[in-house]
């Protein structure tokens, strides 16, 4: 068996308030907040976004989500390459099902615990499209997070065992825009609680441990009473299950709870539910500080109608240029993993990689050099002509692009993200960081690339 | 350099000509040119015509097809929004070479059929991995820089529009003219802070054609009814300054340079002392005050003074932009340069009626084009 060595959890900036959700909608409020993606965030960015902050090479990436952009692409390999992973790194995508995340969990435990592979990434994130008015509007969040598996680490997994039960859940077809409404109750009732129930006892007895050698239990689930309801059965107290302040995450929910749980030492059950479960004996014998309270307190309050045009429901969206999907792929060095070039001739770094230094014009004498995570900003505007991602303007939500001098040298031109009118903060000489994010959608493509925001 | 004369000029109206296209425009700024010289448009021997966007024309097939000139030498050049005074280079280059008697150089730009707010993106030109900046974006970058490093404000900028419309108010061609204020400059609606609406120069459509010819024939056909081109001086910079790490913001690199170069092809040391006015690009408030600075009209950072202090009115002690500039007399991107040329040719010949510049012997105009990428200067003065 493997170890748990980190753990690291991303959340947007947004939180929109259930009971402003209700207002809009007039569907009844299940109270708290929801976590709410920014318009350029999916759940490939947001991937990318959890598992930055992990020190430290991986010979293995395993992406898990319900909302993958693409329905043929590989996701992990965009992961490893915002990463700046080697191109030897093993990537692959685990998706479809709620229980992708402990999926995800377990295949990585076998590629170490096989000694296939030493050091795996495991990064689940979902942002699942529901319509306004539903029911799942409200139960869902958009977060990531990502786990760090090896031989030897704080946090040993005892073992594993799964269920396996086909029930209607929810689920998106094929050319579906947003998940499908149903009625939850059978899940709830016959699906939830029982799965857990069934993919544990043979754990306990593989394991030879009884309920009582168990400290703590945390379990994804469809809703928050379902998890209550759980623990009520099962004679255990419940655990903090986000609901309030996040929603339920998809495929990144047990992982969440899995990073909330480092924290503290003990012997836990995880729990992943989708089409049956996945449950997971990990033993706890030191504690991992896990970033989720820093992530819950950075965040800011979102209107209805400012969620709606993160969602795309609201705004116009054309994007002026028709940029080459060969140039993206050719200059992914710079675009993806974020590489400019440091002059050997009069040692100036600068952005983007190209044959000439842009101050001394010296030609084929640089060496690559990644740039750094921070800057500060140079200088800066607020373009009403132009919408975020280079989409024509409509005067509402304006551009802001900063000119920002890399920590370690490198001048680079950013959109600044995680604003859509409040632009306090943003001056010269003010600290940003980079995100990863979408840039822009043209030609049925999604364009991804490096932007700024404020430090969080 | 070998001077070269402009003996006819032509200028449309500037501004919103729903009813024409570029057709109309060029055909009008062409022949007024030419009537101007008291020459016929047969006699010319070679063109160079600008335009900036393809969609207001490609190739010297936009002069020809329009003019039904054919079977000579035409040459479109774009250079951003110094295509016009580029081709004024490129035909007075060839003029002083002698390889042609008589030329025109023309610039038409039709904006409007392009249905933008703002001027029309420019697809392709940006790497992909880099959000898109609007014209004002880009130069609003050089105003927040400026407020942070000078302690300018939007009142200082605010300053160069209410003056510039002062003098396009007096300008029969154009765009605005209309006075405005300070206030009204500064409640205006935000385009890129902190630029507002009044910051920024018209979108405007419009054509401008010049006759060239070395003085000793100009002589001949216009007696001494003609200026003289004393010096074009050009320069090309990044079109990404955002990426260069030593780019200030303060001061754009081409103006400076070409400056530099007119200068001393003319045989200038102090523009102040030897010149007598000067048309700048005002693409933005903000560019007119750092382009002072560029110019040599004053140190860095002064460029703020020389407006409080009314040094630029068109009464003080050096003009700049009596004819209004970009900002109230419009921006039709290729007709700029060759407009502006138009414009010092009539201030040094006295015929700058309502705004003409207290003894104008010698001016320079100037170009600026992209984001600070590429600046032309020409200097035009009497004989």
């Amino acid at each position: 068996m493997a170890s748990i060595s980190g753990c690291s959890v991303y959340l947007p900036v947004w939180k929109l308030k259930r009971d402003e959700i209700s207002k809009e909608t007039g569907m009844p409020s299940l109270g708290g907040e929801r976590a709410v993606a920014h318009w350029d965030e999916d759940s490939l960015t947001m991937a990318v976004e959890a598992a930055r902050s992990l020190e430290g090479n991986f010979d293995a990436v395993i992406f898990a989500s319900t909302s993958p952009p693409f329905r043929i692409k590989q996701c992990a390999s965009f992961v490893a390459s915002a990463l700046d992973l080697d191109s030897s790194v093993f990537t692959m995508d685990i998706t479809d099902t709620m229980r992708a995340g402990t999926d995800a969990l377990i295949t990585a435990n076998e590629f170490v615990d096989s000694g296939r592979f030493s050091r795996v990434l495991v990064v689940a994130a979902d942002c699942i499209p529901a319509k306004p008015g539903t029911l799942y509007e409200q139960l869902y969040g958009d977060a990531a997070a990502a786990i760090v598996v090896e031989k030897d680490g704080g946090a040993k997994i005892l073992g594993y065992s799964t269920s396996t039960m086909p029930l209607p859940g929810s689920w998106m077809l094929a050319n579906d825009d947003t998940v499908r409404d149903y009625d939850m109750r059978v899940d709830a009732r016959y699906g939830y609680a029982t799965g857990i129930q069934q993919a544990a006892m043979p754990l306990f007895a593989k394991l030879g441990l009884s309920p009582a050698d168990i400290d703590r239990i945390v379990a994804s689930a469809p809703d928050p009473k379902s998890y209550e309801g759980l623990l009520k059965v099962v004679g255990a107290r419940p655990e903090e299950f986000y609901f309030g302040n996040i929603g339920i995450a998809g495929t990144a929910h047990p992982l969440i709870l899995l990073a909330s749980q480092l924290e503290k030492t003990g012997r836990i059950i995880l729990g992943g539910y989708g089409e049956g479960a996945d449950v997971i004996a990990i033993e706890i014998e030191e504690t991992q500080e896990s970033n989720i309270g820093r992530m819950l307190e950075n965040r800011k309050d979102i209107s209805y109608g400012d969620y709606m045009f993160n969602r795309g429901f609201v705004g116009i969206r054309d994007a002026p240029d028709r940029p080459s999907l060969t140039k993206v792929w050719r200059d992914e060095k710079s675009i993806i993993r974020f590489y400019g070039m440091k002059c050997r001739n009069c040692g100036t770094v600068s952005y983007p990689i190209s044959r000439c230094c842009i101050e001394c014009g010296t030609k084929d004498d640089y060496e690559e050099v990644r740039l750094g995570d921070r800057g500060r900003i140079y200088t800066f505007t607020i373009d009403y002509l132009v919408m975020p991602g280079n989409y024509t303007g409509d005067g509402v939500h304006p551009h802001c692009v900063v000119v920002v001098d890399m920590d370690g040298g490198g001048r680079v031109l950013l959109e600044m993200t995680d604003v859509l009118r409040d632009f306090s903060g943003i001056e010269c000489d003010v600290e940003v960081e980079r995100t990863f994010r979408l840039l822009f959608e043209k030609n049925n493509f999604r364009y991804y690339g490096w932007k700024a925001r404020l430090p969080r | 350099m070998q001077e070269v004369a402009v003996i006819g000029c032509g200028v449309t109206k500037f501004g919103h000509h729903w009813e024409k296209d570029q057709e109309d425009l060029l055909v009008e700024a062409v022949y007024e040119a030419v009537n101007d010289a008291s020459v016929e448009l047969k006699d010319i021997e070679a063109v160079w015509c600008g335009t900036f966007y393809p969609s207001t024309g490609i190739s010297g097939n936009v002069f020809s097809d329009t003019l039904k000139f054919f079977g000579k030498p035409i040459t479109r050049a774009e250079n951003y929004c110094a295509t016009g005074m580029d081709n004024i280079r490129n035909a007075a280059f060839a003029v002083a070479s002698g390889a042609y008697d008589l030329v025109i150089a023309a610039g038409v730009e039709k904006l409007m059929d392009a249905g933008s707010r703002g001027l029309p993106p420019i697809e392709g030109i940006f790497s992909v991995g880099m959000p898109y900046v609007s014209a004002p974006g880009m130069f609003a970058m050089a105003a927040n820089r400026a407020f942070k490093e000078w302690g300018w404000t939007r009142e200082d900028l605010a300053m160069v529009a209410v003056k510039n419309h002062y003098n396009g108010a007096r300008h029969p061609k154009a765009h605005f003219r209309k006075e405005i204020t300070v206030e009204k400059v500064l409640k205006a609606p935000m385009v890129a802070y902190p630029l507002g609406v009044f910051d920024c120069s018209a979108v405007s459509d419009g054509a401008a054609a010049v006759v060239l010819t070395r003085p000793e024939i100009a002589k001949e056909i216009v007696g001494d009814n003609y200026a003289v081109i004393k010096a074009v001086g050009m320069a090309v910079e990044t079109m990404h300054p955002w990426h260069r790490p030593s780019e200030s913001f303060l001061s754009f690199p081409a103006t400076v340079k070409a400056a530099k170069m007119a200068y001393r092809m003319a045989g200038i040391e102090d523009p102040r002392r030897d010149l007598d006015f000067g048309i700048v690009h005002d693409c933005f408030t903000i560019t007119e005050l750092i382009n002072y600075q560029d110019m040599q009209l004053c140190k860095p950072g002064e460029g703020a003074e020389l407006i409080r202090d009314g040094v630029t009115s068109i009464d003080g002690d050096f003009p700049i932009n009596p004819d209004g500039g970009l900002k109230s007399f419009g921006h039709p991107i290729a007709a700029s340069g060759v407009r502006m040329v138009a414009e010092l040719t009539k201030q040094v010949l006295g015929k700058a009626e309502g705004l003409q510049v207290k003894d104008a012997e010698a001016g320079f105009a100037h170009n600026l084009g992209g984001p600070y990428s590429v600046a032309t200067v020409a200097i035009v003065s009497r004989p």
